[in-house]
């Protein structure tokens, strides 16, 4: 068997193929930043903590610093630039926006992604399954109160809007 | 140029023997959910990354005769999405969501948690209650290790350096009653500072059998064996819980660390033990 010291890894990055080489440890949050020059894949702690640097491998959120880019090879990469027509995706921004669930922003990228899968998957989730669903983002800025508002009014959102066949508008509640 | 290098082998057999062949200067990858970081801090120096992440042979959960088998590469997420570890496996189903946080979930496996071999390692836990074992692989045998005797010391496991984890088995155990409870800083993403995986088979309040497994309590997981001997066949009343407290309290063997002091860890042992057992009985 072949063993690498240097490999060549091509992943599909929001639609787009990337071929580079990379080095065997390399983890993909670094081949996205350094090699792919995608930097809305934050890198905060470096360590599986923080979650800034979450993505979407494999159809699932993933925290990109715990990807053995070697792992990503011939596999497709979502991140949050890369869903910016998604309606869903849209919805969130916006709520994100008018709850004022931002503050120096660093979190974002991943609480946007990790929340996308979250009512992708399970459209009407409650307060606590919100707050479970995104235990894995850190905000150092500790505003979670608002980013746990912005995604149940996208919820709520989601379901009148199917109702009414409509686009999912967020308006802040007053 | 890297001092690491790489190698992803596609079917187990291949795998093994790089294993033996590399010998030491191996290290199995899947969700490198420990990996990485380690790589990082340089606790993990110069070796050959042996991804086993392609191997369909480790994937899997599967039901043969009486025996539940999960394969090594099964992740925390698919676990606590399987029907079968749910009704008979609860107690590994239950840890499922306490384990790290959702996104890790989705990459770490069982088998790295038992490579890992961590005492405070949330999977082992429950493993211990179902009276588990590790199915090892060698490019010469293959054979099986109940999870007690797999766990060998903080870090350290049974498994050679020419070996690799493949699955983990138990016996369907339907009958008794579970509860897991992880006492951590936070209620996601915090490593343990005491845990409890409780198997109980209850006849109204009196305890028919049990099974007391602890984590971050002493140098591996262990089974608090004593307090089970004492509860078995006694009612749930309330001194009786009381001596299985004072009990449990002895066979924990902690250390202090950043976590945790050792008298809190021992104390924690006697509080977790009564919710789990209020909470079997409820």
């Amino acid at each position: 068997m072949e063993l690498q010291n240097e490999i060549t890894v091509s992943v599909r990055i929001n639609g787009t193929q990337f071929t580079a080489a990379a080095a065997p440890e390399e983890s993909l949050l670094e081949f996205l930043r350094t090699r792919a020059m995608v930097m809305d894949v934050k890198c905060g702690c470096n360590k599986g903590d923080c979650g800034t640097c979450t993505l979407i491998l494999d159809g699932q959120p993933v925290k990109s610093c715990l990807v053995l880019v070697a792992q990503a090879n011939s596999k497709e990469v979502w991140t949050v630039k890369g869903m910016a027509l998604d309606p869903l995706m849209q919805a969130l921004q916006e709520s994100f926006a008018t709850h004022g669930a931002i503050q120096c922003g660093f979190c974002t990228p991943g609480m946007l992604v990790t929340a996308r899968s979250l009512l992708a998957d399970c459209p009407q989730p409650d307060r606590a399954a919100i707050k479970e669903a995104l235990s894995g983002n850190l905000c150092r800025c500790t505003g979670y109160k608002k980013i746990v508002d912005a995604v149940a009014a996208v919820a709520a959102c989601q379901a009148s809007a199917r109702v009414q066949g409509g686009r999912c508008r967020v308006w802040k509640q007053q | 140029m890297s001092s690491f290098a790489y190698a992803v082998p596609g079917t187990k057999d291949e795998a093994l023997a790089l294993l033996n062949e590399l010998g030491s200067g191996a290290r199995i990858v899947a969700g490198c959910t420990n990996v990485l970081p380690d790589i990082r801090a340089k606790k993990i120096a110069a070796c050959t990354l042996v991804d086993i992440s392609k191997l369909a042979e480790l994937k899997g959960i599967d039901v043969r005769g009486d025996r539940v088998i999960i394969g090594s590469l099964t992740t925390i997420n698919e676990l606590l999405h399987s029907d079968l570890v749910a009704s008979h496996g609860q107690v590994l189903w239950q840890v499922g969501r306490r384990f790290a946080d959702p996104l890790t979930r989705n990459r770490a496996t069982i088998g790295g948690n038992l490579a890992n071999a961590s005492p405070a390692g949330d999977g082992v836990v429950p493993l211990l209650a179902l009276e588990a074992k590790v199915i090892v692989a060698s490019l010469a045998a293959e054979r099986e290790i109940p999870v007690a005797e797999f766990l060998t010391g903080p870090g350290r496991s049974a498994l050679q350096p020419n070996e690799l984890i493949v699955g983990v088995s138990f016996t369907k155990t339907t009958a008794m009653r579970s509860v897991f409870i992880k006492f951590g800083m936070r209620k996601s993403m915090a490593i343990s500072l005491a845990s409890i995986g409780l198997m109980v088979g209850l006849d109204g309040d009196r305890v028919e059998q049990v099974r007391i497994a602890l984590g971050a309590l002493a140098p591996t997981a262990i089974r608090a064996r004593q307090t089970e001997d004492y509860l078995t066949g006694k009612p749930l009343a309330p001194e009786v819980v009381t001596r299985a407290q004072e009990i449990i309290r002895t066979e924990a063997k902690p250390i202090s660390d950043v976590r945790a002091s050792r008298e809190y860890r021992v104390h924690l042992a006697g509080v977790l033990l009564k919710r789990a057992l209020e909470a079997a009985l409820a």
